[in-house]
């Protein structure tokens, strides 16, 4: 029998091996099940398999880094920094990196809805044409002073357009708050410069070029104004000059992931920042033998060295390594600025650095380069102001309230009664893109686009010796029935009519963006120059922004900084507890990371927690209340209590407990509803002199509850033999 | 006087003329642990996030992790530099004689550990032969929209470039192979080599201190070859003889 | 217990039942890798032959084969293009005049697939000579495209090895830096992760 056996039978037969292999297996990966939008439906210049690749600006804080986002079939990919962009100059942060999972969010809010009441989820879908009529019913049947904005610290461009409206109904100009802005102490920071050098802005600290960094709790390496920025600076600092490595030394309660890298780490006791920075001073007034300033001239270095908890002979080290230093920087930041006294640390430690001369220097203090459109920094609103804000609510006199881009609900403390103050409030607009806590607590949702599908600018606070405006454009058509703020806005002053449609006279928000944009093309120094504003805005979303090529960092000048007196008093603290509160901002997951499952599962860096909230306990403390790994135990402050897991953390001080705000939401999608604890809840509105919230100002008891809650951590694994979960 | 380490190419069987060695060198002075190298491999190569139950039993799947360790006690207590850890493309590797199947395999091209996804059958011999822990296991099916309804508008920023895996096969950092072989194909288009810094991975990319390096090993002109030639240099658990691609900087003074 | 079991099938009937039962899991297999090869329905019944007889090129409609990893399938946009001037007429032709009019995409079922563990790039093998009919067949014969032989990797390896192979057709004057290029080009091109990863 001679059958021929051809290629393709042989092949078929060929094939069983590897059938059962794909038995075996599981019939090969899952990708297969993706759904995703017909490849049929492309543009022709799209050649399939292709990547497009669009300039943007990240939207997941306010620092205003650049983004090249890789784009395929009208799907955005894979974000990526921006190289060109001055603030990030390529880079990003794990928050930049997972913007995508914000974009394509399973909870977005998908269309305009009306809710049945507040707080219920139950809600009715609208169309944009009556969400649209709603908000100019608000704009128009409310009186001027019966209307208040809330506002958030990206995107800007939105913040002039409400800015030019208010101004245009003869309104109050929007508020503007961002949890970040409140523990980054923006206003004390600002309210310094002012008190040093008699002129206004943000503070610049060019660690890049110091040789000697001492930073008083600031953790400019986690989410402090511009990460990405100053970790280009530290990069630089240590490894910029081959001949030498840049020293750092860290003064905080407990190491934080900025902490974990100083060559030294000065655990102060919470409070007595101030007069360690001054008794410092003193000791580096004396080893540079200049006569002793007014400014330290009441500081005591025995009696700070034993407030603080720190030797006498390391405040002296310290001191004669500051002295020393050809270049060395003091920064002020994080916890040591949230204290009743926050605004006096601050001073201290701008005086620190006029001591050494260093002010308006390489290696030294600036002040931030303004950005383009604006005439100077305008710092978000502090703690007062908003007390001041929620106490106008409570008052029943603000009739209708739109809030975009902040979620007031979850980030404030408690204990100021926004949510009281709100149900005053007869009507609350939302354009908020996702289901947070004040979304759910308000009538409509309007949801604005995501960052990655908007148009926009954003002027650039601070991070580069340059001014800088980074530019947004959509790299995806809108994924959801979302409308961009601006465009409802701009549809509604036309729909009021009168004098508001003939100010906010534009098609759109691009247009809008343009208006503004044509003030750059005459401006100097810009990297790219173009004759009229079409050209001009083409290469603005091409490089992503303008920017000047030039050094526009303020040297101030050290003024009467060294003549200021200083009382050498600590801060005060409120409650009876035991230990001192230290919360933070989770370095990774930061304010509005909860809802994105990466930033969830990427590790903290240091107690390497994944998922959940954690309070920080010195293992003596641990033993002597009785507490282990995982315990839960319940926190009192005076103006609240939560319940979280225990981690035993070896690197923080026995009388401090601390904890990450970041989780904890009643809201805001699957991901993060429901999950860990939030330290707001613990905090009063007791303010510093700025008027920033002192929120490492309380002091809590701490009890064990009984409860063991098991943390997922990368460090340990429990096994599959252990228990995991709630016990 | 730089410390001789065993460098892969000196014993490597590999090929001639082929378009390179890859290697990568981590300055741990200048790694932060801020874990933007950890988001951005897990945004380019599909890596699935499996959720707080499973991530407490040790089955988060990132493909690069930053260890950190305590030295001493309170008051006097350090954390040692952040130490960024993903496979190490060793030159002899463990992972590779005890697979049944050759899903893990070594490219004789290119001197990489290569994870064979329609070869492996999940007997994860190969992650419990890694001196480095560096693999990691899909216990469910992680990707599946069927069975994780969340991931049906999360899928939409999978990179089509690289394989989604499913339940029951192992996984590792493959230095980002389809971008290597991107900037092939882009080179060869051209007709010239792969310039050195044309391939950059995903961690690298994002390393807010560019605290990591990538590019050819085998090139003694580029980056990597010289910030990988200096004292501070180490490999990880050198004594095994597994002559890793990754080079580690000390930090510290 | 084992040994009663292997008793039991080691006799006559039990020898053919494991046959029998051997024989089903085969033919199932068989079964279903040829169910597999089927060309799929489409949406309309392209009639390539046609097109590519009126001198039309491949990469007028697949352009995508010449730059990156896919070549593309048209949208109704580029039909239309030409199709705009053609009479509507047939039973294939007012299909893609709804198409069209309702602005609807076609839903065209890709045939030459590979599986999504295979990343397969179309422009190193047009550069490296290929022509599209080596691997898609003479499509002026077809009229919807079926698939002229089993894609899978067998397939390709051997391709891989021929063009690599030492030989009087790779090499005609046996030269040994030639031999030494062709060597180091199949060792890449049969390495796993050419393809898998």
């Amino acid at each position: 029998m001679d059958k021929k056996i051809s290629r393709r039978d042989f092949l078929k037969v060929a094939g069983v091996g590897a059938a059962t292999t794909a038995v075996l297996t599981g019939c090969g990966p899952a990708s297969r099940y993706v759904t995703r939008q017909p490849y049929t439906k492309m543009p022709e210049y799209t050649y399939n398999g292709l990547s497009t690749y669009y300039a943007t600006t990240c939207r997941e804080c306010s620092a205003g880094c650049g983004l090249i986002v890789r784009t395929m079939q009208g799907r955005a990919l894979k974000a990526e920094g921006n190289q060109n962009n001055p603030v990030n100059l390529g880079k990003t942060c794990a928050r930049g990196q997972t913007t995508l999972e914000g974009l394509y969010n399973p909870d977005r809010v998908t269309d305009p809805i009306q809710r049945d009441s507040r707080g219920s989820t139950i809600a009715k879908k609208m169309d944009w044409n009556s969400a649209i009529q709603v908000v100019a019913d608000a704009l128009s049947k409310n009186k001027p002073d019966e209307i208040a904005f809330l506002m958030g610290l990206a995107p800007d461009h939105l913040f002039d357009l409400v800015t030019d409206l208010t101004k245009a109904i003869g309104a109050a100009a929007p508020i503007r708050f961002g949890a970040l802005g409140m523990f980054e102490a923006r206003a004390t920071l600002v309210q310094a410069a002012s008190d040093m050098f008699g002129q206004e802005g943000l503070p610049f600290f060019d660690i890049g070029n110091a040789d000697l960094v001492f930073s008083f709790g600031a953790n400019f390496l986690e989410t402090w104004l511009s990460p990405v920025a100053q970790t280009r600076g530290y990069s630089q600092l240590r490894r910029g000059n081959p001949n030498r490595r840049g020293y750092f030394v860290q003064f905080e309660p407990r190491i934080s992931q900025t902490g974990a890298k100083a060559d030294e780490w000065i655990p102060v006791k919470p409070g007595t920042e101030a007069l360690v920075v001054l008794a410092i001073g003193r000791l580096v007034a004396e080893a540079n033998n200049i006569t002793l300033p007014t400014a330290f001239s009441n500081a005591d270095v025995n009696a700070a060295a034993a407030a603080a908890d720190v030797s006498v002979d390391t405040l002296k080290h310290l001191a004669s390594l500051f002295a020393s230093a050809r270049r060395p920087l003091a920064i002020p930041g994080g916890a040591a600025l949230g204290e009743s006294n926050g605004l006096q640390t601050a001073d201290a430690v701008l005086a620190l650095n006029a001591l050494v001369g260093n002010i308006g220097k390489d290696g030294g203090v600036f002040l931030s380069p303004v950005a383009p459109l604006t005439d100077a920094y305008h710092r978000p609103a502090n703690l007062k102001e908003m007390s001041d804000f929620v106490d106008l609510l409570k008052s029943g006199k603000i009739k209708v309230l739109f809030v975009h881009g902040v979620n007031p609900v979850f980030e404030l403390p408690k204990s100021l009664g926004l949510e009281d103050a709100m149900s005053k409030v007869l009507q609350i607009i939302s354009f908020s893109s996702f289901p947070d806590e004040t979304a759910l607590q308000s009538d409509y949702v309007f949801p604005d686009h995501h960052g990655l599908e908007s148009w926009g600018y954003q002027k650039v606070a601070t991070g580069t010796s340059s001014s800088v405006l980074s530019g947004a454009q959509p790299v995806i058509v809108p994924f959801f029935n979302t409308k961009a703020t601006a465009d409802v806005l701009l549809a509604a002053a036309q729909k009021i009519g009168g004098t508001l449609a003939s100010t906010l006279k534009f098609t759109d928000e691009l247009a809008y963006i343009q208006s503004k944009l044509s003030t750059l093309i005459s401006e100097p120094d810009g990297f790219f120059s173009a004759p009229e504003i079409n050209t001009f805005t083409a290469s603005f979303q091409q490089y992503g922004g303008w920017w000047k090529t030039t050094d526009n960092r303020v040297a101030p000048s050290a003024g009467d900084a060294l003549n200021k007196t200083f009382n050498t008093s600590a801060a005060q603290f409120n409650g009876d507890g035991d230990y001192f509160f230290l919360p933070f901002v989770a370095p990774v997951m930061a304010e509005a990371g909860a809802n994105k499952p990466h930033l969830q599962e990427t590790a903290d860096p240091t107690t390497t927690v994944m998922w959940n909230t954690w309070v920080e306990i010195n293992p003596d403390t641990a033993k002597q209340l009785g507490i282990q790994d995982d315990d839960v135990v319940s926190i009192t402050s005076s103006a609240g209590t939560v319940e979280a897991s225990v981690y035993v953390y070896p690197a923080i001080r026995p009388d401090t407990i601390a904890m990450p705000f970041g989780q904890g939401h009643a809201a805001y999608g699957q991901f993060a509803q429901g999950r860990g604890a939030n330290p707001a809840d613990l905090l009063s509105n007791s303010t510093n002199e700025a008027g920033d919230l002192a929120f490492a100002s309380m002091k809590v008891s701490v009890k064990k509850t009984g409860k063991k809650r098991q943390l997922s951590r990368l460090e340990g694994v429990l096994g599959v033999y252990g228990k995991f979960g709630q016990q | 006087m730089p410390k001789e380490l065993k460098s892969p190419t000196s014993s490597a069987n590999t090929a001639q003329d082929v378009q390179g060695i890859w290697g990568m060198v981590v300055d741990q002075d200048l790694c932060t642990g801020c874990q933007a190298c950890v988001a951005a491999c897990s945004m380019e190569n599909n890596v699935p996030f499996v959720g707080e139950v499973d991530a407490g039993y040790g089955r988060s799947m990132q493909w690069i992790r930053i260890e950190r360790f305590w030295q001493g006690s309170y008051p006097n207590i350090k954390a040692t530099p952040y130490q960024p850890v993903m496979c190490q493309n060793c030159h002899n590797a463990p992972c590779e004689p005890v697979c049944p199947v050759y899903a893990s395999v070594h490219s004789l091209s290119e001197d990489l550990n290569l994870q064979v996804y329609n070869r492996c059958v999940g007997t994860r011999y190969c992650a419990n032969n890694c001196p480095y822990e560096a693999r990691v296991f899909n216990w469910r099916d992680y990707m599946d929209p069927r069975q994780r309804p969340e991931l049906v508008t999360l899928a939409n920023h999978f990179n089509p470039d690289v394989t989604v895996r499913r339940r029951g096969v192992m996984e590792k950092c493959t230095f980002c192979i389809q971008r290597i072989r991107h900037a092939e194909d882009t080179a060869a288009s051209e007709n010239r080599d792969i310039r050195d810094g044309e391939v950059v991975p995903a961690c690298a990319q994002a390393c807010p201190a560019s605290a990591i390096t990538f590019g050819r090993i085998d090139d003694p002109t580029t980056k990597v070859s010289q910030a990988a030639d200096t004292s501070r240099g180490s490999h990880l658990l050198e004594e095994l003889g597994t002559i890793p691609h990754v080079t580690y900087l000390a930090g510290g003074a | 217990m084992i040994k009663k079991l292997f008793n039991v099938l080691n006799q006559p009937l039990g020898r053919i039942g494991i046959f029998i039962i051997a024989l089903v899991v085969l033919s199932g297999a068989v079964w279903g890798i040829a169910q597999a090869q089927k060309p799929p329905q489409q949406p309309i019944q392209f009639p390539h032959n046609l097109h590519v007889r009126l001198g039309i090129q491949c990469l007028y409609c697949h352009p995508g084969a010449l730059r990156g990893p896919s070549p593309g399938i048209p949208t109704e946009t580029k039909c239309w293009g030409c199709h705009q001037q053609i009479a509507i007429q047939g039973t294939e032709l007012p299909k893609l005049a709804a198409y069209v009019k309702n602005n609807q995409p076609i839903d065209w079922v890709p045939v030459a697939q590979v599986p999504d563990f295979v990343h397969f790039v179309h422009r190193p093998h047009i550069a490296a000579g290929l022509n599209c009919e080596d691997c898609h067949g003479n499509v002026s014969n077809m009229t919807v495209y079926q698939n002229p032989q089993v894609m899978n990797m067998g397939w390709c390896l051997n391709c891989h090895r021929a063009k690599t192979a030492n030989n009087p057709q790779n090499n005609p004057t046996n030269d040994p830096a030639v031999a030494a290029k062709l060597e180091a080009l199949r060792v890449k091109l049969t390495d796993c992760s050419t393809c898998h990863y």
